[in-house]
């Protein structure tokens, strides 16, 4: 125990001396953190807020039917979370070179596990309890929460909720790493992906949520009751329906029934953690030497042989600087389980997506309704084209790590290195893009009669903002470049990355408010039969393509001189 | 071959590199050394092209750093004192990698890359990951990368790093018989009876600056020392080797 502290007491000391730096540099870089954290932790406030108020007071869907809804967001996030842990903390716990070090130490396994999982938890959840935090303080301050009542569901509620996901995270990992030392390390993640897409899809299947609205609704106008028996039973088991319901009787102000919520979700999430401790002093060891074995496979002959139609020696029409600079980009990501895998779970998300939009019944001819479904869409995949290039774009130069002098040093122009990587971050996210671009608006298309307007708006609109999406993180992530970090999930779990993300999210907020105003003006022409002025479109174009263009040529300029850096 | 003109490095308020201005001629192998934190590496960067000096310019193979870096880098093999590599490729697809960016034609890449392997050992892990390697026989990759498109210049950063003594001997012969061909070698090394083995001419940098440059037997005799260790030890300003050790002894008995 002594040494676990005097360990931490060391890990403490070196993140406030890398956190409180204070170079000029670094205290612009933190402003300018700060200002954007403050904006995005204000927007997700107001939200909060005013959707709580919305909904309660002018849809007045009661409260059992938002605690319901506010379950199954928690749900989500509790899966969100656990699978973040999942793959993040494969890397802290078994390829972090820091582990390596400390196994050669006199430090017991389950103390470095301990250690580990903390630092895991704190790096991939801090993000998220950001904004569940400001989240919940919208919340609470619709129902008028006193300040301590906050602190009370922060570190009594909220922590523990999250804590929860993380163990079970590693206990599910440990039980992988178990499992695919005997059925190989790619099968089992393909079944957990599986798994846990199939997990999605029975909550809501069963938790049906239409069923549940009509059932309450027959209630009305008394839907603020508690109306646990129209849940199906497996519920009541779920730690995202216990934080529903502690938040339901506090919005209630009752106490008495909130505080068993609270308590069990202390016990559970502490017994998980002894039972964490437990599995990992028995099995954390031997886990770490199974990741050997992995490595041994991967590394082997046949792993060499395996992907010949990208082999090295074949020639292809391109030049073969920028075929070697592919080809390499290629291995690089196939070759690295995190990368593949994640992709694989993106797209499988896409197309979940695409499944369920395409039959989208529009019913309701009235403009703002139709208004308001086109924009949550769109925003949905102006979202998801945020997370993707973040993820997979931002991390680019990074993982060149070290290794970027082989090119640096090469006769070779940067900017042709530098757009190798554009090329291919590109037509990774225009495809997806442009796939969700389409299915969300075939429904529309339906809707306006086969009009196809708003189709080549979609697609238009899907290249550009994936044209400046895909520039600014890889130029952002050029800036922010960090070369001795091998994992491309903590370089786009980094403060860089961050701030990069919150960056896009302002541009998406932009392109989705100066739309507003043009589809009003589409959908009530639709719906009137008159005819739809295309002038409508000019201002908001105009102001698109300009921060479009500032954004690309900015973000492209900084990510050519960070190839110039020393590193 | 090699000529640098005031050529000088700031990162924020520290100067890396003061106004280094040296003549490296074409066959000579040219001991580059300096305690850690010197200005070796940077210096080395610099003339390879790879970062661009705050002042001053320096030309290599006849080309300047500042106004044709392409040309420079077409003409040079580089040895990094890092050792990275891109770790997820095998060694044969590196060195292919390395070739295709030096434009190497394909049937050519191919016959010396099998040459290098060979030479070194390593034909039986060609299709091995580098990650699997071990420091040694990355080593030799990084040696093979610097050669493959034959340059006549060599920076080489601390080369021998990690190899044994079988190939570190039949690297040094190979330096040896580079420089009987007219090829220029830049080398930096910590390691410095080597240094003085094979190398024709020295310099030595301390805090960004040259502080002694001539053959070991010159700096030995300009110091006043019997060795270039001994000398190397007096202008760095390290204390006497013995008495660091018998301070390390008492520190461990205490």
């Amino acid at each position: 125990m002594l040494v676990l502290l005097h360990i931490l007491k060391f890990k403490f000391i070196s993140f406030i001396k890398t956190t409180f730096d204070f170079r000029f540099v670094t205290i612009v870089r933190g402003l300018g953190s700060l200002l954007v954290f403050g904006g995005f932790s204000i927007v997700a406030y107001f939200l909060s807020y005013e959707i709580t108020k919305f909904v309660l007071e002018q849809s007045r869907t009661g409260l059992f039917l938002y605690h319901r809804f506010i379950s199954m967001l928690l749900f989500v996030f509790f899966m969100s979370v656990n699978m973040g842990n999942i793959i993040v903390s494969y890397s802290t716990l078994y390829k972090s070179s820091e582990v390596n070090y400390l196994f050669t130490k006199p430090v017991s396994f389950t103390g470095i596990f301990v250690l580990k999982f903390l630092d895991n938890f704190l790096y991939s959840s801090t993000t998220l309890f950001l904004v569940a935090f400001m989240v919940l303080l919208g919340y609470g301050t619709y129902f008028g929460y006193p300040w301590y009542t906050f602190l009370g569901v922060l570190v009594f509620v909220l922590v523990p909720f999250m804590f929860l996901s993380a163990c079970l995270a590693v206990l599910v990992l440990m039980s992988l790493m178990k499992i695919a030392s005997r059925w190989g390390f790619r099968r089992v993640m393909m079944g957990l992906a599986g798994m846990y897409f199939a997990l999605v899809f029975f909550f809501f299947k069963f938790s049906n949520p239409i069923k549940l609205v009509t059932q309450v609704n027959k209630y009305y106008p008394n839907v603020d009751n508690y109306f646990s028996q129209f849940d199906p039973g497996f519920v009541k088991y779920l730690p995202n329906n216990w934080v529903a319901d502690f938040l339901f009787f506090m919005a209630r102000g009752e106490v008495k029934f909130a505080l068993p919520y609270a308590a069990i979700l202390i016990l559970v999430t502490l017994a998980m953690f002894v039972i964490c401790m437990l599995v990992a002093y028995r099995f954390y060891y031997r886990s770490w030497l199974v990741t050997f074995e992995f490595q041994a496979q991967s590394n082997s002959l046949q792993a060499g042989r395996r992907m010949k139609m990208f082999d090295f020696r074949k020639e292809s029409i391109l030049p073969p600087q920028m075929e070697s600079l592919l080809k390499k980009e290629y291995f690089q990501f196939f070759r690295e389980p995190s990368q593949w895998i994640h992709l694989g779970l993106m797209t499988v998300l896409v197309g979940v997506f695409v499944l369920s939009v395409r039959n989208l019944n529009l019913g309701l001819r009235v403009t703002n309704v139709q208004t308001l479904t086109y924009l949550v869409l769109y925003a949905f995949g102006g979202f998801l084209t945020c997370s993707l290039a973040l993820r997979f774009v931002f991390p680019f130069i990074s993982l060149e790590g070290k290794a970027l002098w082989s090119q640096i040093s090469a006769p070779l122009d940067l900017k042709k290195a530098y757009f190798t990587k554009f090329i291919i971050g590109l037509s990774l996210i225009l495809a997806l893009a442009v796939i969700v671009a389409i299915s969300s608006n075939v429904p529309f298309v339906r809707l306006s009669q086969r009009r196809p307007l708003l189709l080549w708006f979609g697609i238009f609109s899907a290249f550009w903002t994936s044209l400046t999406l895909v520039t600014l993180n890889l130029g952002f992530g050029g800036y922010f470049a960090n070369y001795q970090e091998k994992n491309p999930i903590r370089v786009a779990s980094s403060q860089g990355a961050t701030l990069t993300f919150l960056f896009s999210l302002v541009y998406l907020i932009v392109l989705v408010s100066i739309i507003i105003l043009p589809l009003l003006q589409y959908f009530n022409s639709l719906f009137i039969f008159s005819q739809f002025d295309p002038r409508v479109l000019v201002i908001p174009g105009t102001i698109f393509g300009v921060v479009s263009a500032a954004l690309t040529a900015f973000a492209g300029v900084v990510g050519l001189r960070s190839l110039q850096r020393d590193f | 071959m090699i000529q640098t003109f005031a050529l000088k490095k700031q990162y924020d308020t520290k100067e890396a590199v003061k106004e280094l201005s040296l003549t490296v001629r074409e066959g000579e192998i040219f001991g580059f050394l300096g305690p850690n934190g010197a200005g070796k590496s940077t210096t080395v960067k610099m003339l390879t092209g790879m970062i661009f000096p705050t002042n001053g310019t320096a030309t290599v193979a006849g080309f300047d750093i500042l106004k044709d870096p392409v040309e420079v880098k077409r003409r040079i093999g580089y040895v990094p004192e890092s050792g990275a590599l891109f770790e997820t490729l095998t060694g044969w697809e590196y060195l292919q990698l390395i070739a295709d960016l030096h434009h190497l034609e394909r049937a050519m890449a191919s016959k010396r890359i099998e040459e290098f392997l060979t030479l070194f050992g390593l034909w039986e892990e060609k299709g091995m990951r580098l990650q699997q390697y071990s420091k040694g026989m990355k080593q030799k990759i990084l040696i093979s990368a610097a050669l493959i498109h034959n340059p006549p210049v060599l920076f080489l950063d601390e080369p021998l790093n990690g190899l044994d003594a079988n190939a570190a001997l039949v690297f040094k012969e190979l330096l040896k018989k580079f420089s009987q061909q007219n090829k220029t070698i830049f080398f930096t090394s910590h390691i410095l009876d080597v240094v003085e083995k094979i190398c024709t001419r020295i310099a030595i940098i301390n805090e960004g600056a040259i502080i002694a440059e001539g053959t070991s037997a010159d700096i030995a005799h300009s110091t006043g020392q019997k060795s270039l260790e001994e000398a190397f030890s007096k202008l760095t300003g390290v204390r006497d080797a013995r008495e660091s050790a018998q301070d390390f002894l008492e520190a461990l008995g205490s």
